[in-house]
């Protein structure tokens, strides 16, 4: 029986075939738009994070500094009749860094989403350069771990990432830093810390991130180099960055870890917001753009099935007057829908993957792109087809539906 | 019920609503015996079709009680109908009505494929056979859009012979052919009613091919006036 209902949706999908093309032209160009503009704002979206985590990592574990102790009588006095003044508190005993890093790293790595791990010491610095001043930080690194989660290798633009692994006297700038400070590659820099010690360097390398605030002033050296500028020993580490395989899922990893680590434990969500919302608000509008385009080609589809099934109205009631049960009738209409959905959703993907690629060869040169981002992730390929095909069969449903109840003798009889 | 009853209308009543409420039929009841060839007469407007489309069970609007081969019809689902009709009754419209799109020999092959009961090489020899009966056998594999009027009638009539039905039903089966054709059908009918024990019931206007049948039913006003 099937065959018969599968044949004579052939014979109505081929005998008109202006109308077939209209269909599928429909189906086809809400699924292209569809994966052209999720592939676009995934493109987009995976631009902005590989920016963002440039020089940020996914989870970030510090000394938080000592607490808020401006106010210590308030401690004992809990009284509100207690009347204090206290002036010029200050503070006598204050672990600086992270004491112990050996313990934490090893558990740390053990969490089975850490992916990588680097130990920093971050120190607050003048760069100077006979009589140019530059505030910034210098950061003491482990070259090798350092690059695994930050792939600052691939933003050298002068020198190499590595060659920071064997010379204790050298250092890589970021561009604007160097510029500012009229620095080129072999030259000397004088970098002076906050507590009067004054060393010089040599520029072994410059990077560029295209993040402005850390090309500006954030300069690399060895972690050696650094704990020796602050006279720290060897286990001295002021910051942990943590990379995890997902970057959306840090918060169970930190609520796993911040009980252990006596230190600030934070996610780069909660250290940047403003970067959450964005990527969160730019995946909203892609979903609002996509299923717009779809309800519309939904429509389309609405009508030509709706306007199928008014032309073959007598055709319909003859099926009818024959014998054919609305159940016929209806599935008759849904194999045509779905023909049409498969085929323009082949066609579809087909198409905005070709659009995603010319758009994704358009040049775009700011902030270290070169050309358009386009992301080609086959899971947006799949959700365009499967939403493609369910918006066709329900544009189609609602015809043939109709078309089921028709009354036979209303039509013959005229 | 007796065996030998093929259909039997009783108390059957009809109403239009549209324009305004009129009753085409009024409290029709008659019988048809198994193998007979009855013709239904009356002017325009009598209500020989609409009687017609309510024993062909797609008008299902209507009072009173239908019964083919001793089962009750009235009330049943339009799906239940649809599958009965599909294997007890062939029917040949006014107006030829075939599917434009498919062949002649589809168009004849379609009732039976969907009952499903022969293999398609069966269905197709069948078809050839309906066609060959009525003089079409050249023009099966022709598009039925490009058939004459009277081609199209006659292939309507081999497809409403194809599944070999209890009762084969006409509106005029014979309304678009020449005096030739009328006979050819006519003695198809005829054959079928006799031989095979297929029961006839045809609407016309065909004076001679009403007298020839074996029994006529004459319609005025919704009421039969004679028997014949």
């Amino acid at each position: 029986m099937f065959a018969t209902n599968l044949k004579i949706a052939k014979v109505h999908l081929t005998s008109k075939i202006k109308q077939t093309v209209v269909a599928l032209l429909g189906v086809m160009f809400g699924i292209s738009m569809y994966v052209f503009m999720n592939s676009f704002m995934t493109g987009v979206n995976d631009v902005q994070t590989d920016l963002a985590f440039t020089s940020l990592a996914h989870i970030h574990i510090y000394n938080d500094g000592p607490a808020d102790n401006t106010n210590l009588v308030k401690r004992v006095y809990k009284g509100k009749d207690v009347a204090i003044n206290i002036r010029n508190a200050k503070v006598i005993q204050y672990t600086e860094g992270i004491k112990n890093t050996q313990e934490i790293l090893d558990l740390v790595r053990k969490q089975p989403e850490v992916i990588g791990i680097t130990p920093q010491v971050n120190i607050n610095v003048f760069f100077r350069n006979g009589s140019n001043k530059v505030n910034g930080t210098l950061s003491g690194v482990d070259v090798d771990n350092e690059n695994r989660l930050f792939n600052i290798s691939t933003y050298m633009t002068n020198g190499t990432w590595n060659s920071l692994q064997y010379r204790h006297d050298g250092v890589i700038l970021g561009l604007d830093l160097a510029q500012q400070l009229s620095l080129n590659i072999n030259d000397n820099i004088n970098v002076l810390t906050s507590d009067g010690v004054s060393r010089n360097f040599k520029v072994i390398g410059i990077y560029q991130t295209n993040v402005k605030g850390v090309d500006k002033s954030k300069a690399y050296v060895n972690i050696s180099s650094a704990r020796q500028l602050l006279s720290k020993n060897q286990d001295y580490v002021t910051d942990l960055q943590v990379n995890i395989n997902n970057f959306e899922k840090t918060a169970p990893v930190v609520a796993r870890l911040a009980p252990v680590i006596p230190y600030k434990v934070e996610s780069w969500q909660t250290a940047n917001q403003q970067l959450e919302a964005g990527s969160k608000l730019r995946d909203i509008i892609a979903m609002a753009v996509s299923l717009t385009i779809l309800m519309v080609a939904g429509f389309g589809i609405y009508n030509i099935m709706n306007m199928t099934i008014n032309e073959k109205i007598r055709e319909i009631a003859i099926l009818k007057a024959m014998g054919f049960s609305g159940r016929d009738v209806t599935e008759i209409f849904l194999v045509q829908a779905v023909v049409v959905g498969i085929i323009g959703g082949v066609i579809g993907m087909i198409l905005g993957f070709v659009i995603a690629d010319i758009v994704n060869h358009i040049p775009f040169k700011i902030g270290g792109l070169n050309n358009l981002p386009m992301a080609y992730h086959p899971k947006d390929y799949i959700m365009a087809f499967t939403f493609g095909l369910i918006t066709t069969l329900v544009a189609g449903y609602l015809p043939a539906r109709k078309a089921s109840k028709i009354d036979p003798v209303d039509i013959i009889r005229g | 019920m007796e065996t030998n009853i093929a259909l039997k209308a009783d108390h059957i009543i009809k109403y239009f609503y549209e324009p305004q409420k009129f009753q085409v039929l009024k409290d029709v009841s008659f019988e048809v015996k198994k193998g007979e060839f009855l013709s239904l007469t009356g002017k325009s407007g009598s209500g020989k079709s609409t009687l017609l489309y309510v024993l062909s069970t797609m008008d299902t609007n209507y009072e009173g009680e239908l019964f083919i081969n001793g089962e009750k019809l009235t009330g049943q689902s339009q799906n239940n109908l649809a599958a009965f009709r599909n294997e007890h009754i062939g029917f040949v419209f006014q107006f030829h009505y075939l599917l434009p799109e498919f062949s002649a020999l589809d168009n004849v092959m379609l009732p039976a494929m969907k009952l499903n009961k022969k293999s398609k090489q069966e269905i197709e020899d069948k078809a050839y056979k309906n066609l060959k009966l009525l003089g079409l056998e050249d023009q099966a594999l022709k598009l039925a859009s490009k058939l004459s009027g009277g081609q199209q009638q006659r292939v309507a009539i081999a497809r409403a012979l194809i599944n070999d039905p209890s009762i084969i039903m006409g509106d005029e089966p014979t309304g678009n052919l020449d005096s030739k054709n009328t006979q050819v059908v006519f003695d198809i009918f005829k054959e079928l009613a006799h031989e095979q024990g297929q029961t006839i019931i045809t609407v016309t206007h065909d004076d001679d091919f009403a007298r020839n049948s074996d029994r006529i039913i004459d319609m005025s006003d919704g009421v039969i006036i004679r028997h014949h």
